[in-house]
């Protein structure tokens, strides 16, 4: 009887501790706590915050013929293994610019007629394996062309992460 | 066990161990001009150390300012690894304008670093308007 007893009691308290451990969701407002080999949200961010500083730095925004500049963003080509939506980098980049005052950009799809420079660019993975280490490499290029077609402003980000594989599953 | 048993995986102990540590301790040299010619504008600085322990392995040495052509604050903060292993820590840059208010930016976020053994790096930060004159750098172990 005991041992019935001491087995029913075991059945009662497991589901208790496994529910006891899972965590509610909440909101998360400090630095990510969850890994991923992808590009994170915090990845695009700081990213899209490199790239800005980058532009900003070069002054070319301030050489255009308007005051502010008058900004198109073209394609963001993703050129990765993941499905992303490279507005996460693309919409960064364009509040930046608009509440810096450099810029105002195009919310037209394209229909501007003369926009003093265009942005686009492509996020490029490449993976290495070394046994169960992996190591995977996210580029970022942008480009900032003048109407004829120049490039007036470019540059080149990234991101290198490696993880191993698990011993057990893929 | 027998003294004459032991020492060997005494010995090989010892070997894996500082096998471990000569791999877990690479650390980086410099070299840089004995005479800089480059003037950093130095900022004396306030700190608020609540981890201790990222402290003494990560610590901000200074932060010097300049003014880019574009009239925007730009902000550069050296950091340096004080032990001998890879440290891992968050930073993130907040703005304020003249009446300490914070300026809000899309891009504001933690950002993840690395930094070797011995190293020292420079975190490098954009106002995102020229309304924006102050601010303050958080760091966090990761």
């Amino acid at each position: 009887m005991k041992t019935m007893l001491r087995y029913c009691s075991l059945a009662f308290l497991l589901p208790l501790l496994w529910a006891g451990c899972a965590t509610a969701p909440h909101v998360v407002e400090g630095p990510s706590r969850v890994p991923t080999m992808g590009i994170s949200t915090e990845d695009f961010a700081a990213k899209a915050d490199e790239m800005i500083q980058s532009l900003v730095e070069s002054a070319v925004l301030d050489k255009a013929p308007k005051k502010p500049a008058v900004l198109v963003v073209g394609r963001i080509v993703n050129n990765t293994s993941r499905q992303y939506d490279t507005d996460l980098l693309a919409k960064k980049i364009r509040v930046a610019l608009n509440k810096s005052g450099k810029a105002v950009t195009d919310t037209t799809g394209g229909a501007l007629s003369d926009p003093d420079f265009t942005l686009s660019g492509k996020i490029i993975e490449s993976a290495e394996r070394y046994g169960n280490l992996r190591r995977v490499v996210h580029t970022f290029q942008l480009s900032l062309a003048n109407p004829q077609g120049l490039a007036v402003w470019e540059d080149e980000k990234r991101i290198a992460k490696e993880g191993e594989k698990p011993a057990i599953g893929f | 066990m027998k003294m004459k048993n032991i020492t060997p995986i005494i010995a090989i102990a010892a070997t894996a161990v500082l096998l471990l540590l000569h791999t877990g301790c690479s650390t980086v040299n410099t070299l840089e001009p004995a005479q800089p010619s480059a003037q950093k504008q130095m900022l004396s600085d306030k700190r608020v150390i609540t981890d201790t322990g990222l402290y003494g392995r990560v610590r901000p040495v200074g932060v010097n300012t300049a003014l880019v052509s574009t009239g925007l604050l730009k902000i550069q903060v050296e950091v340096q690894n004080l032990s001998s292993s890879v440290q891992a820590f968050a930073y993130r840059i907040e703005w304020f304008d003249a009446n300490g208010m914070t300026v809000s930016t899309p891009t504001s976020t933690w950002i993840d670093r690395q930094i070797q053994g011995g190293e020292s790096l420079m975190l490098t930060g954009i106002a995102p308007t020229e309304t924006a004159k102050d601010f303050r750098v958080n760091f966090i172990a990761r």
